[in-house]
Parts: C-alpha cells; sequence; structure tokens
C-alpha cells in the first residue's frame, strides 16, 4: 500500500498515522486492562486514562507535520480545505447534537467519538474538493 | 465596530456574524421559553432543540464564505492557520476528556462548550500566528 505514494511527504504521513492508530488501539487495551485489573485511583487513574489521547494528539501533531513537510501545494491546499471542511461538520454537528441533548433529552454522545468524526467530515469534505477540481 | 475596517469582505461578515448572533439569542430565548411552559414532546422538541443550534451552523457557515470571499491572500493565510490550530487543539483537549470521562468518570464536558472552545482556541492561535509574522 505504501508503495502507492511517490511523494515522500505523504508516505511519512500514512506511515507516522498508522503507528499513531496502533498505539492508540493497544494504549485503550492497557488503560482498559489496568482499569479491570487494579482498578487505579488519584493521579495514576487519570494518568492511565488519558494514555489513549495520547497517540491521538499524536496524530493531530503529525498532520501538522505534513501540512509543514508537503511540497505540493495543491496537495496541500487540497488537505488544508478537506480540515477547513472537516472542522465546520463536526462543530455543525456537535452542536446541534448538544442542545437536542440539552433540550429534548436526545442519547449522550461520548466525547472521544469528537475526533473520529472530525476525519470523517474531513474525508468528505477531500472527496467533493477534489471532484471539484475535476 | 463594522466602521472600523474598510475591508469590504471583513464588514459583510461582520454584518452578517451580528445577525446570527441575533437569531441564536433569539432562538435560544424561543427555546427555553417554549420548553419552560409547554414541556413539549417528541418531533416538535427536537425541532425547537435544533433551533439555536441552526444558528451556530450558520455563523460557522458565515465564517466559511468570508474565507470565500477574503482577497487579502495574507489574512486569509492568517485565518486558515489559526482555524488549524484552533481545531487541533480543540480535538486534542475533547479527546483527552473524553477518555478520562469514560474511564474516571470525569465530570462530563457539554457539547454545546465545544463551540466556544473552539472559538477561544482559534483566537488565541490567531495572536500567536500573527506574533509570528510581527
Amino acid at each position: 500500500m505504501l508503495c502507492s505514494y511517490n511523494n515522500p511527504a505523504q508516505r511519512r504521513f500514512v506511515i507516522r498515522m498508522w503507528l499513531m492508530a496502533a498505539l492508540c488501539v493497544l494504549f485503550s487495551l492497557v488503560a482498559a486492562l489496568v482499569f479491570r485489573i487494579s482498578h487505579p485511583h488519584g493521579v495514576l487513574a487519570y494518568l492511565v486514562a488519558v494514555l489513549p489521547a495520547l497517540p491521538i494528539i499524536g496524530a493531530l501533531v503529525y498532520t501538522g507535520i505534513y501540512l509543514g513537510e508537503e511540497k505540493d501545494e495543491f496537495q496541500r491546499n487540497l488537505l488544508v480545505q478537506s480540515l477547513l471542511g472537516g472542522t465546520g461538520g463536526i462543530l455543525a454537528v456537535i452542536t446541534a447534537w448538544g442542545y437536542m441533548v440539552d433540550f429534548a433529552h436526545a442519547p449522550h454522545m461520548d466525547l472521544v467519538y469528537v475526533y473520529p468524526f472530525f476525519w470523517v467530515f474531513a474525508g468528505i469534505s477531500y472527496w467533493i474538493v477534489r471532484a471539484r477540481y475535476r | 465596530m463594522t466602521c472600523s475596517t474598510n475591508n469590504p469582505a471583513t464588514r459583510r461578515y461582520m454584518w452578517r456574524f451580528l445577525a446570527t448572533m441575533l437569531f441564536y439569542a433569539l432562538f435560544l430565548i424561543l427555546a427555553v421559553w417554549v420548553f419552560v411552559h409547554f414541556r413539549p414532546t417528541g418531533v416538535l422538541a427536537w425541532l425547537l432543540a435544533l433551533l439555536p443550534g441552526l444558528a451556530i451552523v450558520g455563523q460557522i457557515a458565515v465564517f466559511g464564505m468570508y474565507l470565500a470571499e477574503e482577497k487579502d491572500e495574507f489574512v486569509r493565510n492568517l485565518q486558515i492557520q489559526a482555524m488549524i490550530w484552533g481545531v487541533g487543539a480543540t480535538l486534542a483537549l475533547t479527546t483527552g476528556w473524553g477518555f478520562l470521562e469514560s474511564f474516571v468518570h470525569l465530570r462530563h464536558f457539554d457539547l454545546v462548550l465545544i463551540y466556544p472552545l473552539y472559538c477561544a482556541l482559534t483566537g488565541i492561535s490567531y495572536g500567536l500566528v500573527r506574533l509570528r509574522y510581527r
């Protein structure tokens, strides 16, 4: 799969994102196991709980690094527009949902879903933006 | 406030932003009033709950229009950089908080607070990005 990327910045980005995804799964498992087996309290509990968020923060940082490293202005512009579309999409949906939770007692949405939904919206935006340039 | 800028795109944005804020206040007051006095249920409750969220969606759309209309590439680039930093910080914070909610039962972070959080972080980022170009 990686061989399909001729662009070195893109290749690095994809490898780093896969690494962060793997770490996120690993850290989530570790955190779940630690909480199930040893029931930590206090500062340790907070540290273990925040562990799976670290690779996600890493993925965000690597996205920023990719934007800095990408030499192809068109590709960078595509990603920037997709990120902006993703930002607008997630903020719109999350705010509307928030008011429905507060007023109409809609089902509660877990905060950890904000990040994956952001990428779903960014992906849709990427597809739309690319279609515009065809 | 709107008279202090000569940039037509900024001026249009200010007026549109004010209009969406006015709608937001009106819709919020209307939704609260109806829920307090009539306690609606079902589809009507969902539609009423959506109203304040729609004004926020409008605000996001208005900002998108501003970015498209802004002729000054430097200013647009500043705004885009600030937005990307803002969304990165928002996603990092919400994800971290989400895992803390799941594992250590931290107080639930209301979804409607994510948009103001994003705006605050984007504002801080804008100040920092501007500093870099001085």
